[in-house]
């Protein structure tokens, strides 16, 4: 296997994200307000109780996304076989995406995507 | 590579009882989410029996794991059908109690 | 794989299509959705001409699809009764709390058919448990469809979660079938199939799945409730739809995959076929709503088929073919005939019909006639769809299970007559009004009694499925 290839790459990785937060570190400006300690930073500060519940609308993101990130689960084995198969794979991934993008538009002309 | 340390007995057993935790919440719990978590129990457990089955039995195909993948699929598209279902009787009856389902008696 | 494969699936694919249009057409209309119903409707006839014109068989995706005269059959047969589902549903649509769902009654419908026919031609497990899902989630939504309805909701949830635990049973019987033979394929699978505690397990897991979704009794408990709350139309499909597309398939792989332990299957399936005939018609006699009672009548009537499927036999899948046809111009003639009146005046109750033939006298034949096919009385075609049934069980020499059969054909008719009885002969203070249905339910209606006298005179029928069935055993 080509394990220094695996190892430059996750070395790479580990030094891009280390380097963008080191240097946020030294360049980003600094404040310490009792703001910056509550549960949600932004706006003004809670009253009561934080256990609120959630609004049942949300569900309808939460389903969406349930299956639609789901569905990336059967695009990683097509990848692997991709090159060996040609073009019959990918007809047949553009006919599962043109299914998946269906569902979308159903739920985008529902107003299932708008944030009330 | 395939002597892992871990007999192919104890994936099977924890499979088995994986499943039957699954049967009996299924069977006694009273709230719908929690009838819905069982299910998913017993499909973990067959997940669990396909991928070490495969494994350990037949390295040489892939039926079990292609298995596995089809089964969480579903899973998900069945679990969201039901949680908008419950969602619905929630509205209906501002209960996911299933004592308190039961408009249709014998 | 070129195209010419692909024709292969032409069933399928033709549905796809339909169901990508209706999807597209909601997307890209507006408010009025009319012209989708009658789209759909004049789409659908098409698919279903078209499902006649012949068809090679082959298989495809390495044997995971499978394709011959005997399943391009049954899923002509299937069409037919989707088709009149939706001449049903028509009147039912246009209801004003209904108007803004046409296209996904119509998707949704048309998926779990695309289902059933995966299962249907399903050449390895995966095939059949991914046509077998698709068949039954969409139907969960289905039949909670009437969002305002408590008893819809509750419907839905009891189908969706007794359907996912029986998958759940099923699959862990897959999976250890796997676990012994090695393979998901048909094929592969039937030749390593001994008998052994694991197989032996494996099938009784995958037969308690395939039995919940069947309603046989043991398993029968969702089907009464589920049956009561869906829409009616819905309730219709699953009784009959449903149900012959998994008694099919349970008969597919009993008779190839499980074909060496036969022994142990027939001794399974007579018991729950004695059970569930006997409990079936002692539920249905004291029930008062009429779709409680058409549901119990139906599961009696699961009892029946199974009798075809004991044998193992050709005679017997022929003949469980031949049922399912005549099962479907039955049920849906009587399912109509509730759903129009229940659609007009909302009522569902036996003692509701007292005194409708003076009142409705053409519904009052249709129903009287889908009854007596239901129950197997001589001219019309339940009467050969039955006679079939008890031929093919006779012939493995099961003398015994069929003289049970005939009691209960007997106390059937008794519950059966119970409805004819109070349409004719009863008197009620207030009967059902006078009333024209329109011409859609009306043609829905006439498909049904056409087909329940035409399937029972045509012998040719049963003879032609009789040679299709040739070489399965």
């Amino acid at each position: 296997m080509n394990s220094e290839f695996l190892i430059l790459f996750f070395g790479v990785g580990v030094f891009l994200v280390g380097f963008a937060i080191v240097f946020a570190y030294f360049i980003a400006p600094r404040s310490s307000t009792p703001q910056k300690f509550e549960p949600y930073e932004c706006g003004i500060p809670t009253k009561g109780i934080t256990w609120l519940q959630f609004n049942v609308g949300y569900y309808l993101f939460a389903i969406l996304f349930l299956i639609f990130d789901v569905e990336a689960v059967f695009v990683f084995p097509w990848a692997v076989v991709m090159k060996d198969m040609g073009m019959i794979a990918f007809v047949e991934i553009v006919i599962f995406f043109f299914i998946l993008i269906l569902g979308l538009g159903y739920a985008w002309k529902k107003h299932a995507l708008v944030w009330e | 590579m395939l002597n892992t340390g871990i007999p192919l007995q104890f994936f099977i057993i924890l499979a088995t009882i994986m499943f039957f935790i699954g049967v009996y919440g299924f069977l006694t719990r009273r709230n719908l989410i929690t009838i819905l978590m069982s299910v998913e129990l017993i499909l973990n457990s067959v997940n669990i029996n396909f991928v070490a089955f495969n494994r350990y039995l037949y390295p040489d195909n892939l039926q079990g794991h292609f298995f596995t993948l089809f089964v969480i699929a579903v899973a998900a598209a069945e679990s969201a059908v039901a949680i908008a279902i419950i969602i619905n009787i929630y509205r209906r009856f501002t209960t996911i109690n299933v004592e308190d389902v039961d408009e249709m008696k014998y | 794989m070129n195209l010419q494969d692909f024709l292969l699936m032409r069933h399928e694919l033709l549905l796809v299509i339909f169901a990508a249009i209706i999807l597209l057409a909601e997307i890209f209309t507006g408010e009025n959705k009319n012209g989708i119903r009658n789209l759909s409707v004049i789409l659908f006839s098409i698919i279903t001409v078209a499902g006649f014109f012949p068809v090679p068989e082959g298989s495809l995706f390495g044997g995971m699809y499978k394709t011959d005269l005997l399943r391009v059959t049954v899923k002509n047969i299937l069409n037919i009764g989707v088709l009149i589902v939706f001449i049903q549903s028509y009147s039912w649509l246009k209801f004003d709390e209904n108007k803004n769902k046409i296209s996904e009654y119509f998707t949704l419908l048309v998926s779990t058919l695309i289902g059933m026919n995966f299962m249907i031609s399903s050449g390895d497990f995966l095939m059949f448990y991914l046509g077998l899902e698709l068949a039954t989630i969409p139907i969960a939504a289905l039949a909670a469809y009437e969002i305002y309805k408590n008893r819809s909701a509750e419907a839905g949830v009891k189908l969706i979660l007794s359907s996912a635990l029986s998958s759940g049973v099923m699959l862990y019987g897959i999976s250890m079938l796997y676990g012994a033979t090695g393979s998901i394929y048909f094929d592969e699978v039937a030749p390593m199939v001994v008998k052994n505690a694991m197989i032996a397990l494996s099938f009784i897991f995958f037969f308690a799945g395939m039995a919940f979704k069947i309603s046989i009794v043991p398993f029968h408990l969702w089907t009464a409730d589920v049956y009561e709350g869906a829409p009616i139309n819905i309730t219709s499909y699953l009784s009959v739809i449903s149900k012959g597309a998994a008694v099919f398939i349970l008969m597919i792989i009993l008779f190839t995959v499980f074909r060496s332990i036969i022994f142990l299957w027939q001794e399974v399936i007579y018991v729950t076929a004695v059970l569930t005939m006997t409990i079936g018609n002692l539920f249905a006699i004291r029930q008062q709503n009429l779709k409680r009672f058409l549901a119990f009548s139906s599961i009696s009537q699961a009892g029946f088929i199974l009798l075809g499927v004991i044998g193992g036999n050709q005679i017997g899948m022929s003949s469980v073919i031949y049922y399912i046809l005549v099962y479907i111009f039955s049920n849906l003639g009587a399912f109509g005939v509730v759903a129009a009146i229940a659609n007009v005046t909302g009522k569902e109750n036996i003692d509701d019909y007292n005194g409708l033939y003076l009142t409705n006298p053409k519904l009052s034949l249709t129903m009287m006639l889908a009854l007596f096919s239901l129950a197997g009385i001589p001219p019309v075609a339940g009467f050969f769809g039955k006679f079939f049934l008890f031929i093919a069980a006779a012939q493995q020499g099961f003398y015994i299970l069929v003289l049970i059969a005939v009691v209960n054909a007997i106390i059937s008719l008794y519950y059966y007559l119970l409805v004819v009885k109070a349409m004719f002969l009863n008197k009620s203070e207030n009967p059902i009004k006078y009333f024209k249905s329109d011409w859609m339910t009306r043609i829905g209606l006439l498909i049904c009694i056409l087909g329940i006298v035409a399937v029972g005179f045509a012998s040719g029928i049963f003879e032609h499925l009789n040679f299709l069935s040739f070489g399965i055993n």
